[in-house]
Parts: C-alpha cells; sequence; structure tokens
C-alpha cells in the first residue's frame, strides 16, 4: 500500500509500473555507430590541434607542447569510448498498451514515457553512419516545443518501420476512441 | 450582424486608416534599422560636407519610399471570407494569397496603439497552429467590424470542430464576467513593487548597445568621459553611493513608467470558453485566452509585493512554434489571491482545486546547493584571494552564509501537491511561486538521475506540456515511480482536449 499519495482516486502501487514493462535493446550496429561518429570528431580534434601547432609560429613544436595537447585529447576520446561502450546498455525502449517508453545514460540516467495520445507524428530518420549499418533513428513529435521530443536511435530496417506505423496507427485510434 | 458578415465574402480593403498606420510602422521600421546613419547625418551636417548630403539625399529618398510603399501597400491588401477559411491577397511585387481554414486559427486578438485609438480602430492579429510563421496582421479595421469578424469566425470555427453542439452554448459567449480591474492605487503598487534589478538590467543593455550602435569603442569613450572627473572619483564611497542613489532612481522610474504604460486599466474577464484580457495605455492590446489550450497558471510574489498582498498571474498557453512559447504566455501584475482563485476556477475544473497533503522533497537537495553555490565558491574564492588579502579573505564567509540563509529559505517552501487533476509546485526564495498544471495535460513523464541520486535511491521527475515543463526534483525513487504510473495512467485514460 503506498503511504505517500493516499489522496488519489487511485493506488498507484496497483497500477502497471513503468519499471517492469518488457524493455528491447537496440541493435548492438548503433554502438559502432556511436563510436565511428565520436571518433570521427576526435579525429578531427586531433588533427586540428596538430595543425595549429605545427604551422603557428608563436607556438614552439616541442615534444611537451605535442603531448600536452594530442594526450589529454586522446584522454578525452579514451574516456568517451569508455563511458560510450558503459552506457549502450542502457539505452532501451518499451512499447506498452498506451505509451512508448525509452532510457538511456550512464552517468545522468533518464527514462522518458510518452503517451500514444499525445504524439502528433513520428517520422523514421538515418544519419550517413546509420546508413553503412542499415539502421535507422524513430523521432517521437509531441506538441509544443522541442522539449518532450523522443529519439530512439539504433534500429533496424523492419523495426523501424514497424515500430513507425505500431505508433502512427495507436496515436490515430487512442486520439479518436471517445 | 448578418449585414456586416455578408460584406466580407468579397474582397475588401482595409479602414482608409489603415494608410497612415502603415506609412508609421515603415517609418519606424527603417528608422530603427538606418537610425546611425541619421544620427551621423544631424552631427555631420554642420561640417556641411557633400557626404552628408549624399546622406541627406538618400534620406529623403527612403522617407519617399515609405509613402509610396504603404500606400500601395493599402491598396494591394485585400481579405474575404469563403467557404470556411479566410483569405488575405497582398503583396506589391510578390503577390501572396494565404488561405487559412477556420479551423487552424487559434485566436484572434486585437491591439491597438496610440493613432489606433484616435481613429477607433484596432489592428487584428490572426494566431494559427502549426505553420513556424503563425501570425497574420490586419493593420486597421473598424472597431465594430473587427468584433463581429472575430465573433462570426470563431462561431464558424466551433461549429466545424464540433458540429453536434446546439448553437445555444455558441450563443451565450457574449456574457462577460470582470473579475479583475486593475485602478490606479493598485496599478501604482504593482508598478513599486516590480523587480527594478531587473529594468537595471535592461537599462544597461540599453544604454551599451545605443553607445556599441554610435561609436566602436566604448570602453575607450568611457574612460575618456571619466578621466575628467579624477577629482571627484578620488572621493571614492560618496560618488559610488551616489551613482547608485541616480541609478536605481532610474531603474524605479522605467519599471513604474512602463507597468503604468502597459497595464493601464487592465481588465481580465471570464467569458464563454475562457478569459479576455485588455490592458495598455499607448498601445492598448486584446487578448483572448481558450480555457483547453491553458496548460500551467502560475502566480508569484515578491518581497515587496507580499506587503500588498498581491501576486503575478501568469496563464500559459500551448503553442506551436518555440518562438511564440514567451509570447503565449499572459501576464496579469496586481491579482489578489481572491482573484487568482476565480481565474483557476475558470480555467481548471474547480471541484479539485483545494489545498492538498504538502509534499516535502529530499533534504540532500538543499545540501547538494549549498555545496556548490555556497561551499564550493567559499573555498575556492576565499582560499585564492588569501594569497593577496590574506585574512580579509574572510568576507567571503558572508557568500557561504547568505547563500545557506536563501537555500534554507528556499528548501522550507519546496514542496508540491497531487490530487486526481493536478500537480501543484510551490516553491521561491525571497518571495512565493505556485504553479499549477492539470495531470491530463502532460504529454512526456520523465524520471531522471544523476550518478549521485542513483547512490542515494532519489530522482528527479520533469513532466512537459504543450507550453513548457514542470519539474519535481529530489523525491525518492519510489514516490516518482508511483507519480509517473499514476500520471501516465490519468493521461491514457483521459478523453478531454488538451490543447
Amino acid at each position: 500500500m503506498n503511504e505517500t499519495f493516499q489522496n488519489l482516486s487511485v493506488n498507484p502501487d496497483e497500477l502497471p509500473s513503468v519499471k517492469t514493462a518488457d524493455f528491447n535493446h537496440i541493435e548492438k550496429g548503433y554502438l559502432k555507430v556511436s563510436l565511428i561518429s565520436s571518433g570521427v570528431f576526435f579525429l578531427i580534434l586531433l588533427i586540428g590541434a596538430f595543425c595549429l601547432i605545427f604551422f603557428n609560429d608563436d607556438i614552439e613544436g616541442t615534444t611537451m607542447v605535442y603531448s600536452i595537447t594530442l594526450g589529454s585529447i586522446a584522454l578525452l576520446w579514451l574516456l568517451n569510448i569508455i563511458v560510450t561502450i558503459k552506457a549502450f546498455p542502457k539505452k532501451q525502449y518499451a512499447i506498452r498498451e498506451r505509451d512508448i517508453i525509452y532510457t538511456k545514460g550512464l552517468l545522468w540516467w533518464e527514462r522518458t514515457s510518452i503517451p500514444f495520445n499525445r504524439i502528433q507524428h513520428a517520422e523514421l530518420k538515418q544519419g550517413p553512419v546509420d546508413r553503412m549499418f542499415k539502421l535507422h533513428s524513430l523521432k517521437i513529435f509531441t506538441a509544443g516545443g522541442q522539449s518532450s521530443d523522443l529519439v530512439i536511435p539504433g534500429l533496424n530496417e523492419e523495426t523501424a518501420s514497424r515500430l513507425k506505423e505500431f505508433v502512427l496507427g495507436k496515436t490515430a485510434m487512442d486520439g479518436s476512441d471517445n | 450582424m448578418e449585414v456586416t458578415i455578408d460584406q466580407y465574402t468579397s474582397p475588401q480593403r482595409q479602414s482608409r486608416v489603415a494608410i497612415g498606420i502603415i506609412l508609421i510602422k515603415f517609418l519606424r521600421m527603417t528608422i530603427r534599422s538606418f537610425w546611425p546613419i541619421l544620427l551621423s547625418f544631424f552631427i555631420g551636417g554642420r561640417n556641411n560636407d557633400s557626404f552628408g548630403t549624399i546622406i541627406g539625399y538618400i534620406a529623403l529618398g527612403f522617407a519617399a519610399f515609405n509613402l509610396i510603399g504603404s500606400v500601395l501597400t493599402y491598396f494591394r491588401f485585400y481579405f474575404h471570407i469563403e467557404d470556411g477559411a479566410f483569405i488575405i491577397d497582398k503583396g506589391i511585387l510578390k503577390r501572396t494569397k494565404t488561405n487559412i481554414p477556420f479551423e487552424r486559427i487559434q485566436t484572434i486578438n486585437f491591439k491597438q496603439n496610440i493613432l489606433h485609438q484616435i481613429f477607433g480602430v484596432v489592428s487584428l492579429e490572426i494566431d494559427t497552429a502549426g505553420a513556424k510563421k503563425s501570425e497574420l496582421t490586419i493593420d486597421a479595421l473598424k472597431k465594430e467590424d473587427a468584433e463581429a469578424l472575430r465573433s462570426f469566425i470563431l462561431k464558424e470555427k466551433a461549429q466545424i470542430e464540433s458540429p453536434e453542439t446546439s448553437s445555444e452554448s455558441v450563443d451565450i459567449e457574449e456574457n462577460e464576467e470582470v473579475i479583475l480591474h486593475l485602478s490606479v492605487p493598485d496599478l501604482f503598487k504593482v508598478g513599486i513593487s516590480q523587480n527594478h534589478l531587473k529594468s537595471m538590467g535592461i537599462l544597461f543593455a540599453f544604454v551599451f548597445s545605443t553607445l556599441n550602435e554610435v561609436t566602436e569603442d566604448v570602453p575607450e569613450l568611457i574612460a575618456e568621459e571619466l578621466s575628467g572627473y579624477d577629482q571627484i572619483m578620488n572621493t571614492g564611497w560618496v560618488m559610488f553611493l551616489a551613482s547608485v542613489i541616480i541609478v536605481g532612481i532610474i531603474s524605479f522610474m522605467y519599471s513604474l513608467t512602463t507597468t503604468v504604460l502597459g497595464n493601464y486599466d487592465l481588465k481580465l474577464s471570464i467569458k464563454q470558453g475562457g478569459l479576455k484580457l485588455v490592458k495598455g495605455l499607448l498601445n492598448r492590446e486584446e487578448i483572448s485566452v481558450n480555457k483547453k489550450k491553458v496548460q500551467v497558471v502560475s502566480w508569484s510574489d515578491n518581497p515587496i509585493r507580499m506587503m500588498f498582498k498581491m501576486f503575478t498571474l501568469q496563464i500559459e498557453q500551448a503553442s506551436s512554434a518555440e518562438a511564440d512559447q514567451l509570447k503565449s504566455k499572459i501576464k496579469v501584475p496586481g491579482s489578489y489571491q481572491t482573484q487568482v482563485d476565480s481565474v483557476v476556477k475558470a480555467v481548471f475544473p474547480e471541484e479539485f482545486y483545494r489545498p492538498e497533503t504538502k509534499h516535502r522533497v529530499s533534504k540532500l537537495l538543499k545540501y547538494r546547493l549549498f555545496f556548490f553555490i555556497g561551499l564550493i565558491p567559499t573555498v575556492i574564492g576565499g582560499g585564492i584571494s588569501y594569497y593577496y588579502i590574506e585574512w580579509q579573505a574572510l568576507y567571503f564567509l558572508i557568500w557561504g552564509l547568505f547563500i545557506w540563509l536563501s537555500i534554507s529559505a528556499y528548501y522550507r517552501k519546496r514542496t508540491y501537491e497531487v490530487n486526481d487533476e493536478f500537480l501543484k509546485n510551490n516553491r521561491g526564495t525571497f518571495g512565493h511561486i505556485y504553479e499549477l498544471t492539470q495531470l491530463y495535460k502532460v504529454q512526456s513523464v520523465q524520471i531522471k538521475q544523476s550518478w549521485y541520486q542513483r547512490r542515494k535511491r532519489i530522482a528527479t521527475m520533469v513532466l512537459s506540456n504543450a507550453a513548457g515543463s514542470v519539474k519535481v526534483p529530489f523525491i525518492s525513487i519510489e514516490e516518482a515511480e508511483a507519480l509517473e504510473s499514476f500520471i501516465l495512467y490519468r493521461v491514457e485514460n483521459d478523453r478531454r482536449e488538451w490543447m
């Protein structure tokens, strides 16, 4: 029995808990996508830093200078790789009868639930790296600003389009049956 | 009334006064973008060089261009009603024809600047949902015509959206009950209790941006101006105090004037389906609020306003674009508690508006906030300055103490209440802020945990709706999960319109 909220007409403990929903992991390939995308970013950063020291006459290109700047960038890269790998299993989604749920984050974990009857629109997106691994992202839009929009990345072709159709179908249904 | 509506079925021009109003609008726009040139012309005019004269001719050319432009704009602007849609046909070089179906029209608001008021016309703003550029303006219409047009459109819109409702429910919309009329003494109370620090900031920003337009080197200019006052500057404290008092008085006058001008004769009334707000002296505005679009009602005070027992009431409506969110907030300064209550009861189901058990948030929030805003700056600031000013660095402890007291005050007020219909946030540091939101209008429920929060088994909950979001920080994870399931249940089982 929930002691905190006794004034509510329904005891929250008797409602289906979001925590125990049937969560699915996203495709393993998406880990590679994230690693490649951040890899490209850090590589550009490394090259940029190198060029800056190499071609700038004011900075003396000693081994010391190179190792400090390039080393710290490489360290950040390593940290990023570790966090990305560790955080990957936290990326999970679940579909319940009337809402869609997505969780993510290692250091800052979050779980977002959006009821189907509040969804305005859903679309599939595919970035250049996604395309190499044949992965899609499902983008879910609600009314108002972007604060409550949701993106579920790393879905394969079939799951993605099935999910989108499902969500749109549910949205149309839950919105109208009154 | 039928006659006035019939006339809108064929393309119409605006009221003739529109020429003048468009001209003024054009001139203001030109002056706003070219005023540094105009200014330099007036200053440089004394030197009588040919460059100045050329600029003079250019300015004259612009004026003529504006005049012709506004006349043409007037004659090339038509609007009419056709097949349940509002149609605007306009443009001189690039002609555009805009067709807005009634069901996409969200609200129709009136605005009057001083010219409108003299000639008894209004400018009509039509807000539509969806599109980025979600607004259409008709510069001048006779007030009676505008009113007839608006009630016609809104009536048609209601018919289209819910054909089964009989017309009687639509017809009684003329009944209006004024719940708040800001009297002159109240207006001054509001002006006095404004946030004067904010207006000080606005003034500083204005002065600096103006200086920036005129000269490139603001710091140099200031240094130059001040160098003459070396003698006086040496008297240190006197000078400092005097300038503080002067800046204080100017900011005070500024916020008092803007409040009085902006909220003069403010009237908030309840009408069928929502609220209506009319306010302003030089620029008179009329804003309609649709009841079902209201997402959050909040009211807040500050230490001075607390003495007058007044609140600033804010009504947040659903809005399509991010940029519109500021505009869709309606502020009514100077509402008393009873008026706040009647507004809440007008837009929300009143049977659920009642005090509930106040749930506190975790004490860890207090310690956490103090750690980051109080302790760390005190230790770092004190530590560094110890090297320079030695024991005087202990002054930093005042900062720590001040933050501790503010955070304690904040924590004491930080509670939330929940029932089947509402979630109410109570917070505030020096004053009070109350936020009331309807649960079924929530469109996403988020539970967040930082690494620290996870260790302590607490979480932060964010509820987003079509106007923004409401946050409940640092509650136990069990509480957060109970709220999560309950709110989702409420949203998913409610069939009312939510925006």
